[in-house]
């Protein structure tokens, strides 16, 4: 176990934002003003954030709390690798994807409007990330869903308006059976719902009464973690900017809902109690079903942020299945892949939305020769999508290589067997697309170049980082390293 | 006995309804003297009011025997917990009555704003009266002087409707008083007193009794009638719609509560008494509250009149009271308390905030605002604000009250109950996107909707005021439940 140790930092992190937060919504029509803050909530949560890591490493978590909300729960903000491992990736793609959005968003209109919702999704990622009891992760789980609702209309055309209703509907479902859950577990528990003790649920629940929960908890985080058949709402929200995509699908929200069921797993019931009883293996299936089934969907859809969606859907899962495992090896994957998942995402959503910043480009049947065109964006995309493929020395290996050790080590070898699958069907979608971008002819006559550079560096930042997150992945203080500690403090090891 | 917790609460009390008086003559010498008049009483009583629960909050509740006379003889002015919620959302009212000042000029013509500003002061006498008495009787004398002041100003409405809307208010309205009244003379001739705390010792003797059994129906079917539980709501939704909207703000966010105050009143006389059946009765009142939550909810959704939207979402949220009294255990009965205070308090900004927006342009429904968010930006941030705390999305006040209802929904071992309170919050805030998207998203129809712009200060201060206390109380609860949880468990039996 961590030990811990009283520090504001954990507190301080997302509150600097909000505060960065707000004031670019107070001046928010100037451009400068806007500009200044975004960066500066960026930054700074990032340099917080970042400062708690040396801490991580050696086995410190920081906490703080408020006064308490009623007996017993509190707001508290308590930092263990688990929930350092999401917050590090969170704000470090917030610095590049803030960058990109000003140079893609120039021109558009609502921008203080747009900025200001920006960085508070990303604060009240960070602070769920950090949250310290499993009522202040649902406090702004819940902040999420609504600052990213904004985003996703911000075309206000009646496509957008629309996805933002499908959207709100299935989250806030969601987040209504996932409070049911959590006032159940208060009462179960007998008012204990702090993270840290490997199991807040008591051993001697009945075993129907945990199906009633684990069902309840999964379930609710599963429609943000898109899970099969609760993913409806996420194709339908690419209708949103291409930053926004990214930030959903990447970083903030999909990904707040794959941490809220390994917390869920790790910290609400605790590996020890859920060996006992069938309901990881339940989870684990489901999640094998989505991983292949998305990736299927993917292969059928022309459109490039459509196949983004369905391939995140399915990358998720990963996520879900390794932490669904209660192997070690799996587990690691599980955690590390919330990091590589996001870098590799983040850069291949980045560079489409260079793709049609650029050219106006958005279905891929289009796209032949856009590599010969824009090489250094789509050489980003094609490392990204061969980290994808699990190519070794990519990030996507290393996510690969633990979920089927851990497949092996757990004596359920279909794991593998699925991570070969996907990686197949991961290919059959990129590489035609490769192909086609690189080897075909380039349709059309004038030829633009690369996009501009305020969008074209953070997708080769984000590119090198798919490569650093492969080949020193675990060095301290880097995703694979941080994971391992996490998988070792849920395992008791 | 003359100690100055005593004095302040017979000042709070004695202030309001004096300071009426003075009312109608000033306003005669100047209609300016008599708005200072107005703000200084009610400043100077809801400061009172809300020093008396700060009071209660740090040492208890305590009592003033007026005259000297100790309890069961003499009168009891009496400041328990449940009381103090009630003070402690008395800023609110002043809020309302600061931002009510411009807003009654343009609404209420000058030969009636003289009365309009004495009704308010009564109203406020009463309401704080009902609140902090002792004693059964002046509890009925206060309940008359907050429910005639409010008949009559449901009645300055500008629409049609109003006359009749306030016609309505008062046959419902004289009706529980009846009942009240009724009640009260059966008790006093069954116990020989009409102190409340003397009625429940001399009550719990615990012999059925059948008068007791009628004295208990006819108190707690007044209440409530008076806090419009389902499916005696039927007078709220056009009487809180037509009013003005500073007197809609204070009968949604104040007055029907009163009619929840008389119910925990109602559970102190009879906890003991013989022949009535509390858990039947709170087993039939947590489901009519369950329906009310949904029929007020659905009810809401089909308006177009943002007005009548605000009255069906408190018939819906006073279903959110009824469920946690009907549960009656310690979450059920914390979460129904504290929103008391927070309902009074949000529905005050929606109430407001709609008010500013029909002050500005002269419209009030979904589909004649359209746009207008980019026009009154503060306003219209500050109402969305104050809709996601009454729909109960965290981490605002009306969260903190879903969360202890949901606990208590659970404790009591009602799952459904449970899955009512928290899906019914959801489908009201689809549609209350509705409106939020309309505002936004949509464009302008109105030609005085694209000249319209934020509201002068003395509107828009309390307006901002209570959207920003909507949301900060759900981060700083444990102010209202400190309050609230010593009164929860003496109604428990605890202590």
């Amino acid at each position: 176990m961590p030990v811990e140790v009283w520090d504001i930092r954990p507190a301080l992190a997302p509150m600097v934002s909000f505060v960065c937060a707000l004031l670019v919504f107070i001046g928010g029509s100037r451009a400068g003003w806007r500009r200044f803050w975004s960066m500066s909530a960026a930054l700074l949560k990032f340099i917080i954030v970042a400062s708690m890591l040396p801490g991580t490493v050696g086995g410190v978590a920081y906490t703080f709390r408020f006064a308490e909300f009623a007996p017993g729960i509190g707001i508290g903000f308590r930092a263990d690798a688990l929930g350092m491992a999401f917050a590090t990736v969170s704000s470090l793609l917030w610095v590049v994807a803030t960058v990109y959005s000003i140079g893609y968003m120039k021109g558009e209109r609502s921008l203080g409007r747009f900025f200001g919702f920006f960085a508070l999704c990303v604060s009240a990622t960070v602070a769920l990330a950090l949250a310290e009891n499993l009522l202040t992760l649902f406090i702004f789980y819940e902040v999420l869903t609504i600052s990213a609702y904004p985003l996703v209309v911000h075309d206000e055309t009646p496509e957008a308006l629309r996805a933002g209703r499908t959207y709100f509907t299935y989250t806030l479902t969601g987040g209504g059976v996932i409070l049911l859950g959590i006032a159940m577990t208060y009462v179960v528990s007998d008012g204990v719902l702090a993270f840290g003790h490997n199991g807040i649920v008591p051993p001697d629940t009945t075993p129907a009464v945990l199906a009633i929960l684990f069902v309840m908890l999964t379930l609710g985080f599963g429609v943000k973690a898109a899970i099969m058949p609760l993913h409806g709402w996420l194709p339908r929200a690419m209708v949103a900017p291409t930053p926004v995509s990214a930030l959903l699908h990447a970083v903030a929200v999909v990904k707040a809902g794959a941490f809220g069921v390994v917390r869920t797993v790790h910290d609400v019931f605790g590996v020890e109690l859920l060996r006992q009883t069938w309901l990881p293996d339940a989870l684990a299936y489901l999640a094998a079903f989505t991983i292949i089934a998305a990736s299927v969907m993917a292969l059928l859809q022309d459109n490039l942020k459509r196949r983004l969606a369905y391939s995140t859907v399915s990358q998720l899962s990963y996520v879900l299945l390794g932490i669904a495992l209660l192997n070690p090896w799996a587990a690691v994957a599980a955690v590390v892949h919330i990091a590589n998942q996001a870098v590799q995402k983040v850069t291949m959503f980045f560079a489409a939305g260079a793709i049609q910043r650029t050219t106006g480009k958005t279905n891929i049947s289009e796209m032949s020769g856009i590599g010969r065109r824009m090489p250094a964006t789509m050489g980003a995309f094609g490392v990204a999508a061969l980290g994808f493929t699990g190519m070794p020395l990519l990030a996507g290996f290393i996510s690969k290589w633990h979920m089927s050790v851990g497949g092996f080590d757990s004596g359920m070898w279909w794991v593998a067997l699925v991570m070969a699958a996907s990686a197949l069907l991961n290919a059959a979608y990129w590489f035609p697309m490769l192909y086609l971008a690189f080897f075909k002819p380039v349709s059309e006559e004038p030829t633009l170049g690369e996009a501009r550079p305020s969008l074209l560096y953070p997708t080769l930042v984000c590119a090198v980082l798919v490569i650093l997150l492969g080949l020193v992945s675990d060095l301290p203080g880097m995703p694979l390293s941080i994971a391992r500690t996490a998988v070792a403090q849920a395992f008791g090891m | 006995m003359s100690e100055w917790p005593g004095q302040l609460l017979v000042s709070v009390l004695a202030l309001p309804v004096t300071g009426a008086a003075l009312c109608l003559p000033l306003h005669r010498i100047s209609d300016r003297v008599a708005t200072a008049w107005t703000l200084l009483v009610t400043t100077v009583t809801c400061a009172g009011a809300f020093m008396v629960s700060v009071r209660v909050s740090h040492v208890g509740p305590f009592s003033h025997h007026l005259g000297g006379w100790l309890a069961p003889w003499g009168i009891e002015l009496r400041a328990d917990q449940f009381g103090a919620l009630v003070g402690l959302a008395a800023p609110v009212f002043a809020l309302v009555v600061f931002y009510g000042v411009r807003y009654s000029r343009h609404a209420v013509e000058a030969a009636r704003r003289g009365p309009y500003d004495a009704l308010l002061l009564i109203n406020l006498g009463g309401l704080l009266g009902f609140s902090f008495t002792g004693d059964l009787f002046n509890l009925f004398v206060f309940m008359e002087l907050f429910s005639l002041s409010a008949y009559a100003l449901v009645a300055y409405g500008k629409q049609k409707v109003a006359a009749a809307a306030s016609f309505r208010y008062l046959v419902m309205g004289a009706f529980s008083s009846l009942l009240v009244l009724f009640s009260i003379g059966l008790l006093y001739q069954l116990t020989g007193t009409l102190n409340m705390a003397d009625m429940a010792y001399r009550l719990a003797d615990g012999v059925p009794h059948r008068p007791v059994v009628l004295a208990f129906g006819a108190l707690a079917l007044g209440f409530m009638t008076k806090a419009a539980v389902f499916p005696l709501h039927l007078w709220l939704p056009d009487a809180h719609a037509a009013a003005p909207s500073p007197v809609s703000a204070i009968l949604s966010g104040l007055v029907v509560k009163m009619g929840i105050v008389g119910l925990i009143r109602t559970y102190d006389i009879f906890q003991g008494a013989g022949g009535v059946d509390l858990p039947t009765f709170n087993m039939g009142l947590s489901t009519l509250g369950a329906i009310a939550i949904v029929f007020g909810a659905v009810l809401a959704l089909i308006q177009d009149d943002i007005k009548l939207m605000l009255a069906y979402s408190t018939v819906s949220n006073i279903g959110y009271i009824a469920v946690g009294l009907g549960l009656f255990n310690e979450s059920g009965l914390t979460g129904a308390s504290i929103h008391i205070f927070n309902h009074a308090v949000i529905k005050a900004a929606l109430f407001l905030a709609l008010g500013a927006l029909t002050f500005r342009t002269g419209y009030r429904t979904v589909s004649d605002l359209r746009g207008i968010g980019r026009r009154m930006p503060i306003t219209v941030g500050a109402l969305s604000v104050a809709v996601i705390s009454v729909v109960g999305v965290p981490p605002t006040a009306g969260f903190v009250t879903k969360w202890y209802l949901a606990v208590g929904a659970v404790a009591a071992a009602r799952p459904l109950l449970a899955a009512t309170l928290v899906f019914s919050a959801l489908v009201m805030l689809i549609y209350y996107l509705r409106i939020v998207n309309a505002f936004y998203f949509r464009p302008a129809v109105h030609e005085e909707v694209e000249r319209a712009v934020d509201p002068p200060l003395d509107m828009l201060a309390p307006v901002v005021l209570l959207s920003g206390a909507s949301l900060a109380l759900g981060l700083i609860a444990q102010v209202p439940i400190g309050i609230a949880l010593p009164g929860v468990m003496r109604l428990l039996g605890g202590g």
